[in-house]
């Protein structure tokens, strides 16, 4: 649908993101003051500003802690909910998301590798790199071993996907048994998803494969319209379907792995903001994919201001919080799915 | 080309669904401005042959050609912009408009990257106009009836402008007056020197629409020939187990057609 309103969509999410973005950076256990926070960073970007108003705690507490969470959030909400999009259009299923692919189980296995054997405490950023590692060799198993038994049927590739993850999940608790206690729990606090303490060596990794891969996806939307049409539809039009399949899920894999691998497990992001967005500017990813980025970036911006203030005495883990909101969610697009069909 | 080439022919087709041969030894031509109609009782590889000719699956024997050379040589999307395949089953995504389906069908002629032109959105609008669909151009498909939906999959086989067009049940969920409708739009698109090959269930309708009939019985062509001839030979009473009678009427422009069961 090209009417008037849905063109007005994506500028209105990308002012929700800014704004978004701004309070996140000013709200905390230590307040900014608003004007300070927009005069600095409009000082830092070279534009007429004055960060007087902070002070140099409150800048150092702007530019080495909240900015880099801030952005970190957006990137791996875009990122999701990018994810979620392409995936939902190329099963033709609009619940699907990254967790199908056994992303989720396979970042944990790889996170959890790292800490038992030690890396994670020995090797700056060996947690996260595994837990790519993990997301990437999970989502390569569940296409090679669906595709070996004859072609990749969708269905095939989604109870693969369960089984990979079901195996990634119990190889993930043996090893958590044998794992010293003292290192259990780091692993735990991965799992449960958060952005606590990251800087921005972690918004520098993100940002390559976030940005780039959503770059390579939105640039593909034209194919992954064609698929979404169906595999025979596709291939009757001159799409090369597996070709391009295996491209865009090594994409989805890429963005994916990597906002896992920083962000620890965030679920539902990549489910809901592209099904709340999909009746609202259509299907075709030239409008979809950038709607959906600017959604997935601002709730998980928002959804990490929460972790941060709801409770006064304790963060709340990132994950735990999109779960509260996105399991019900899912629950009540699912009935409106099944009454429809 | 004269206006009666061969658009597409296949010569001793064998297929395999897994490891059921589906199809052997299958020929068939398709000339240009031509109807084809494909019958036979379920399950006899009517689809499958329409799937073969459209290079979707893979023969283990015969040869197939389009427009003279041979269907595997052709790159995927030359093959798309000459030969276009519409079948009951395909659905797009319900958010999806009419237009925007309609549209997609111009992918083969401008790929991934190419911005859709002046020609392209004239073709769209053509297909629409064709099918009778243009005032649910901004519908989404989640909101159409079955047959609506199936006027749109036709229409997006139509805007890739091809010239052989291969239908598998294109009436499936229309009603009457869709139909009438569907084998006009069809008769007006060969016309226009396209070569129509449909798989049609409603034997009496096919025998309407068609210029020449294949029937096809246990993925072999068993009957081939004018329609009123084929639903009348043995071959077609041992298919479908009914004995098939035509009755000229000198009021109606068609024979009529009675089906009984063999007793």
């Amino acid at each position: 649908m090209t009417s008037g309103r849905s063109r007005l969509v994506i500028p209105a999410l990308a002012g929700a993101l800014v704004l978004a973005l701004l309070l996140a950076t000013a709200a905390g256990s230590v307040p900014l003051p608003f004007p300070g926070v927009l005069g600095a960073l409009l000082e830092r970007l070279g534009l007429p500003g004055d960060a007087s108003a902070l002070g140099a705690t409150g800048e150092t507490i702007l530019f080495t802690v909240r900015l880099p969470r801030v952005l970190l959030a957006a990137l791996v909400g875009g990122g999701l909910a990018v994810v979620g999009a392409v995936l939902q259009a190329v099963f033709r299923n609009p619940l699907a998301d990254s967790g199908l692919l056994g992303v989720g189980a396979g970042a944990a296995l790889g996170a959890v590798l790292a800490v038992h054997l030690g890396l994670a405490s020995a090797v700056f950023f060996a947690l996260p790199l595994a837990a790519f590692a993990g997301a990437l060799g999970a989502v390569l198993a569940v296409y090679f071993i669906a595709g070996t038994s004859g072609r990749a049927s969708l269905h095939g590739l989604l109870l693969t996907g369960i089984a990979v993850s079901a195996l990634a999940g119990a190889l993930t608790s043996v090893l958590l048994v044998a794992t010293e206690e003292f290192r259990v729990k780091t692993v735990l606090f991965w799992l449960a998803g958060g952005l606590d303490g990251r800087g921005w060596t972690h918004v520098q990794a993100a940002a390559l494969f976030v940005l780039s891969g959503v770059a390579l996806l939105v640039l593909l939307g034209r194919p992954i319209d064609v698929l979404s049409l169906g595999e025979q539809e596709a291939a009757s039009l001159g799409l090369p379907v597996r070709a391009t399949r295996l491209s865009l899920l090594g994409l989805a894999a890429l963005v994916a792995g990597a906002s896992t691998a920083v962000a620890g497990s965030v679920p539902f992001v990549g489910l809901m903001a592209p099904h709340a967005l999909r009746p609202v500017v259509g299907p075709l990813s030239r409008r979809l994919l950038p709607a959906a980025f600017l959604g997935g970036a601002t709730l998980v911006v928002l959804a990490d201001l929460g972790t941060r203030t709801l409770s006064a005495r304790f963060e709340l883990p990132l994950g735990a919080l999109t779960a509260c909101v996105g399991a019900p969610y899912f629950l009540l697009a699912l009935r409106a799915n099944e009454g429809r069909g | 080309m004269s206006a009666r080439a061969v658009l597409l022919s296949a010569h001793a087709l064998a297929v395999d669904r897994g490891r059921r041969r589906v199809l052997s030894d299958v020929s068939v031509e398709l000339l240009a401005g031509e109807a084809l109609a494909v019958v036979g009782p379920n399950a006899a590889g009517k689809s499958t042959l329409v799937r073969a000719l459209a290079g979707l699956l893979e023969p283990v024997a015969g040869e197939l050609r389009l427009c003279g050379r041979p269907l595997a040589d052709w790159p995927s999307d030359a093959r798309a912009r000459v030969l276009a395949l519409a079948t009951s089953e395909e659905e797009g995504p319900d958010a999806l408009s009419v237009g925007e389906r309609v549209a997609l069908g111009r992918y083969p002629h401008r790929g991934p990257f190419q911005p859709l032109d002046e020609t392209d959105h004239a073709a769209v609008a053509r297909a629409l106009e064709q099918t009778g669909i243009a005032p649910l151009a901004e519908r989404r498909l989640g909101t159409l009836s079955a047959g609506e939906r199936q006027l749109a999959t036709l229409a997006r086989g139509l805007a890739q402008e091809p010239r052989v067009l291969l239908l598998d049940e294109p009436a499936a969920h229309l009603d009457i007056g869709h139909q009438l409708q569907l084998f006009r739009t069809l008769d007006d698109v060969r016309r226009s020197g396209v070569g129509v090959l449909a798989v049609v269930h409603d034997l009496a309708r096919a025998a309407q629409w068609a210029d020449r009939m294949l029937l096809v019985a246990d993925g072999r062509v068993t009957a081939e020939g004018a329609p009123g001839d084929v639903l009348c030979s043995e071959a077609a009473e041992r298919a479908f187990g009914v004995r098939i009678r035509s009755h000229a009427l000198p009021s109606l422009a068609h024979p009529h057609y009675s089906f009984e069961e063999l007793s």
